[in-house]
């Protein structure tokens, strides 16, 4: 059966916004095929459901709403299964490293493998993590993400504050393991 | 505007959410303040740390025309 033009354009800006849906499938699921499952399963439920689809309005947002809510019932079971983060208090990576005299703390992100940030990334947990994915990775507003996870744009502020402190306190712990920074030192350790 | 009030609003002034208004203010401060500027800089490092490590993911071209025929 031919498809409408209509319906080619809707496959086509859907299309277009494949690798996100991928990173973030990639991100909440940690597991490529996993990731090609959930993020199939997305595309049939925005095609069986195209006819919501407002023309004009964010595709990317709500392609990514119904693939994390995909994620959330059936990768992840219950919502309550999220665990906490845990309390890093207000830890601020560049108050730490300036206060232990690695100057200038923006070196020390040079020297962090992208693996090990990615790693931190995977390691938030998941409603930390797709704010980060949605904010940080893809660029979205506050406003969009809000809407896309269905918060307010508070709790969305909130966990992403969260969020990146603790990523940077396990960019930290991982810089002190591989000798990139020396806890409690003054000196900055030269990569190998 | 003090370092404090700077701190508490960096996060928005990172991701451009303030007004313009508070973006001003706050950009007025960062300009005379040495340590907030250089905090500021280094969360923007971070942020774009991370964005650039976790957009290297793309979806493979096999998965990529496998959807395609699905979709038409």
């Amino acid at each position: 059966m031919a498809e409408s033009p209509a319906q080619t354009a809707f496959a086509e800006e859907a299309l277009s916004h494949l690798d996100t849906l991928y990173r973030g499938a990639l991100r909440l699921t940690r597991d490529p095929d996993s990731a090609q499952d959930l993020v199939q399963e997305a595309y049939l439920r925005a095609l069986r459901y195209q006819h919501s689809y407002q023309q004009g309005t964010n595709m990317k947002a709500w392609l990514f709403a119904i693939m994390r809510n995909l994620f959330w019932d059936r990768f992840k079971g219950s919502r309550k299964e999220d665990v906490s983060l845990d309390d890093v208090g207000e830890f601020v990576l560049y108050d730490k490293l300036r206060d232990e005299g690695a100057k200038p703390e923006a070196d020390v992100l040079d020297k962090l493998a992208a693996s090990e940030v990615v790693a931190a990334v995977e390691q938030l947990p998941p409603l930390h993590r797709e704010v980060v994915l949605l904010v940080d990775v893809e660029g979205f507003s506050y406003k969009d993400a809000a809407q896309t996870l269905g918060v307010p744009i508070g709790t969305v502020m909130s966990r992403l504050h969260r969020a990146r402190q603790q990523l940077q306190k396990s960019l930290y712990d991982y810089a002190v393991e591989s000798g990139i920074v020396r806890a409690n030192g003054t000196k900055e350790v030269p990569q190998q | 505007m003090n370092c404090s009030d700077c701190s508490e609003k960096l996060d928005s002034y990172l991701d451009r959410e303030l007004s313009n208004t508070e973006m001003l203010e706050l950009q007025l401060h960062l300009e005379g303040c040495p340590p907030c500027a250089d905090n500021y800089e280094f969360q923007a490092s971070m942020k774009r740390l991370v964005k650039v490590c976790c957009e290297q993911d793309k979806a493979p071209a096999a998965f990529r025309e496998k959807l395609r025929q699905i979709l038409s």
